[in-house]
């Protein structure tokens, strides 16, 4: 058999192309975690974006004020999460769990109209230099401009929070909320910007699902992509540059597994369904195994809430 | 340059507490000040108060005749207020560099320059780029006080900073403290220890239940008189009378190793030592050098080796807390909340978690709770617990009470051997002395004590041997009379 170098180039492209909305959900909650807060809604939140990012596709007809919306979406609803958490502190887990169900309910609730309407298509950067390069042609060009910022997200979120005050105020924030409210840093503050920024990167995630990745609306459609993205997070001990790894194996491993179920590979069904997810977290919790790291690299706060006294 | 502070009629009520109340005082630069008072004598309120973290309700504070407005830390900042807080206001897993630019408004060579600087004037080395939880205690303080220098602060406010270190080290923050005062900076230093205010300081201002009782010249003053200005009556003081020396062995560790999966914990190397009835064996140290490891494997939390503890002549290494409970050991743990009582339950429930098998506080798996709450009635008058409500959350009782509670729930079975670990932390003079008494009665009894206690007097007070533990090992064990803080200090730091 032979196989086309460039139909490599496709495979890999299509397994980045199915990492995008992990890494953009992932470095989105990245943000937020290292603030110490743990939202689990990115579920939700990246649901309600698929459908306001389809919905206003389809009544709008424009694709930015979509892409835009969506991010709009993922910040009001984590603007919820942000203020029964921070201002209210009621418990961040229940909060998280809450407003995944809220998310997954109403988005099955806007989206009844939706249901079978084709979607538009989505214009792609460097088409015409697709074919100029063997292999690494299909790989860099023809994608959509989503595309290209999420495999930029990592290095950004990396260089963000090792490089710059405001990452520094992050950080030391999950650290310490105590302290740093001691040291004259407005820790709502603060941890209101991140929830909200990881809303807008759930947001994102969610309309690439629905308006690029599969150009459609289908109820549920994130189906628990969210979860992985949190796990991803962990697993990779808040390390940007690590959820990019993650998310590519695990892309990879969804991507194979369907091209071993159509070749009829006489393995359970089952288990090739379960492979992504067993290996990417192994591979995570291999290359992530320094516990050094893990302790200077883990928000000492994460989950729990922070109220001032006076 | 003379900088004049004054507080006026400051006043901060609390539901169901008066923690300042109307309180004037006026400081000037030149002088090295104490605010001297037992906890919750109301003196960290107040510079909380100072350094904007806490509004008073009334009253005013005025620099140099301006009155300020603190209405967040970042106000007592900019009006050149430093403060090192007792608990560090650290980022532990940021670097030294990191937790200084933070607050900075510098850029990075020129904050690197002026650090650098100061740690040459001042004699600190530091390794800036190292996170902060590689640091001592000492350290810390000294990432601290630097952070306040960059700011050129008028004013230092220092809260119990010699709680966490070592003699060596508060000698030299001593020296460092004098240096500052003779440059002009108005040095505020609170305490409840009365030797550093003997030590330190010039002038002295004594608190007491919110109230200011009292300012004076040191000059003016000695040790008892401020202890009872303190405590607002005389205290008694205790010794412990000599131990008759019994050769009757009850409990031998024998190359006892821990070796931690946490990098963050000390590992313990080769400890041997055995302890006779009637003793009290002193473990004397620097927090962090292997003292709560060293609790745990005792206490069974962490299980070893079977023949590495002998207790009564039996070989008890592998069992579980619970277990050597039933051979008449007692444990009393270092954090009283987090450890030794669940501060949500109940008191009387508190006494029930200390289940032993004779104890009967089950029948069939039902609580027994008439029996329970008998049990606790009578700790509660025996060890003079300030409370007659049983049912009352242990999170409410004082440090003072929660610890008598704990120790008289571990004594009440008349244990052969109390394992206790900072017993006194945090606790005012009257609650220590009471401890201390009741420690030294267990060994008049002829039972025996193993104190883990970073407080060298209250070691050198009731040890009659003593040892020293530095990076998870021990160093040989003297006899209490032989030994002097200093000598027990040298050894803290690692010297031989």
């Amino acid at each position: 058999m032979i196989i086309d170098i460039n139909f490599i180039g496709l495979i890999i492209a299509s397994i980045m192309a199915s990492a995008v909305p992990l890494i953009l959900a992932s470095c989105g909650e990245l943000i937020t975690e290292r603030s110490g807060v743990l939202n689990l809604g990115v579920e939700g939140m990246m649901i309600i974006g698929a459908i306001s990012g389809f919905a206003l596709m389809t009544v709008t007809g424009s694709l930015i004020i979509a892409i835009f919306g969506a991010m709009l979406a993922g910040v009001l609803i984590s603007t919820i999460f942000a203020f029964l958490t921070q201002t209210l502190i009621t418990n961040h887990v229940a909060t998280g769990l809450a407003l995944t169900i809220f998310g997954i309910g109403i988005s099955a609730m806007i989206g009844k109209n939706f249901v079978g309407i084709p979607g538009k298509e989505f214009p792609v950067l460097f088409e015409g230099l697709k074919d100029t390069i063997p292999l690494l042609g299909p790989i860099l060009f023809g994608h959509s401009i989503v595309f290209y910022f999420a495999f930029a997200l990592p290095f950004i979120t990396s260089y963000f929070l090792k490089k710059t005050k405001i990452g520094l105020i992050v950080r030391a924030v999950g650290d310490s909320p105590e302290s740093a409210s001691n040291q004259g840093i407005n820790v709502r503050l603060v941890r209101y910007a991140c929830i909200l920024y990881g809303g807008a990167m759930s947001g994102l995630a969610g309309a690439y699902l629905s308006m690029i990745y599969t150009p459609q609306w289908i109820e549920n459609m994130t189906g628990g992509r969210g979860w992985i993205a949190l796990a991803l997070v962990v697993f990779s001990t808040w390390n940007p540059i690590k959820i990019l790894i993650g998310a590519m194996i695990f892309g990879g491993l969804t991507i194979i597994q369907f091209h071993m179920q159509a070749i009829g590979v006489r393995i359970p069904v089952q288990f090739l369904t379960a492979l992504p997810y067993i290996v990417t977290i192994i591979v995570l919790v291999v290359i992530s195994r320094d516990s050094r790291k893990i302790r200077l690299s883990t928000p000492s706060s994460l989950g729990k809430s922070f109220h001032k006294d006076n | 340059m003379n900088t004049n502070l004054k507080i006026s009629n400051v006043t901060k009520i609390y539901p169901g507490c008066v923690a300042n109340d109307n309180v004037s005082l006026e400081f000037n630069s030149g002088k090295i000040y104490a605010l001297l008072g037992e906890n919750g004598a109301g003196k960290s309120t107040l510079v909380k108060i100072l350094s904007g973290v806490i509004i008073p309700d009334e009253g005013k504070i005025y620099l140099n005749e301006n009155n300020l407005k603190l209405n967040s830390p970042l106000d007592a900042k900019k009006n050149d207020i430093g403060m090192v807080f007792q608990h560090f206001n650290l980022f532990e897993t940021l670097s030294v560099f990191e937790n200084l630019i933070i607050d900075s408004d510098e850029q990075r060579e020129s904050l690197r320059e002026k650090i650098d600087t100061i740690m040459k004037k001042y004699n600190f080395s530091i390794d800036l780029d190292i996170p902060i939880l590689n640091l001592s205690a000492g350290q810390k303080q000294k990432v601290e006080i630097i952070r306040c220098l960059i700011r050129n602060p008028k004013v230092l406010i220092m809260d119990e900073p010699t709680s966490v270190l070592t003699e060596q080290e508060t000698s030299e923050l001593f020296l460092s403290l004098k240096k500052f005062s003779e440059e002009g900076i108005l040095i505020i230093y609170i305490t409840h220890k009365l030797k550093e205010v003997m030590q330190l300081c010039d002038e002295v201002a004594v608190m007491r239940r919110g109230k200011l009782v009292s300012v004076s010249e040191i000059k003016n003053e000695n040790i008892e008189s401020l202890a009872n200005k303190m405590v607002g009556q005389n205290l008694k003081t205790i010794k412990k009378k000599k131990a008759k020396t019994s050769s009757d062995q009850l409990i031998k560790i024998t190359n006892l190793n821990f070796t931690s999966e946490d990098p963050f914990e000390t590992n313990l190397i080769d400890i041997n030592f055995s302890v006779n009835r009637g003793e009290c064996l002193g473990i004397a140290g620097i927090s962090g050098n292997g003292q709560s490891e060293l609790f745990q494997v005792l206490s069974g939390e962490i299980i070893s080796e079977k023949n590495s503890i002998e207790f009564n002549n039996n070989y008890i290494g592998d069992l579980n807390p619970q277990e050597r409970r039933e051979y008449l050991m007692a444990f009393s743990p270092e954090d009283r909340l987090e450890q030794a009582a669940i501060p949500q339950m109940k008191i009387f429930e508190n006494v029930a978690l200390n289940n032993f098998k004779s104890s009967n506080f089950f029948n069939n798996g039902l609580i027994n709770e008439n029996k329970i709450k008998e049990h606790s009635k009578k700790i509660i008058s025996d060890f003079n617990v300030n409370t007659d409500n049983i049912e009352l959350k242990s999170q409410f009782l004082s440090g003072g009470n929660l610890q008598k509670l704990i120790i008289g729930r571990e004594l009440i079975t008349s244990p052969d051997l109390l394992i206790c670990f900072n017993p006194t932390w945090g606790l005012d003079v009257g609650a220590i002395n009471y401890i201390h008494e009741t420690l030294i009665k267990i060994n008049e009894q002829n039972k025996s004590i193993i104190l883990i206690s970073t407080d060298t007097d209250e070691l050198l007070k009731l040890s009659d041997k003593i040892s020293v533990i530095h990076k998870g090992k021990l160093s040989k064990i003297m006899n209490a009379e032989e030994v002097t803080s200093e000598k027990l200090g040298i050894l803290m730091g690692g010297a031989n």
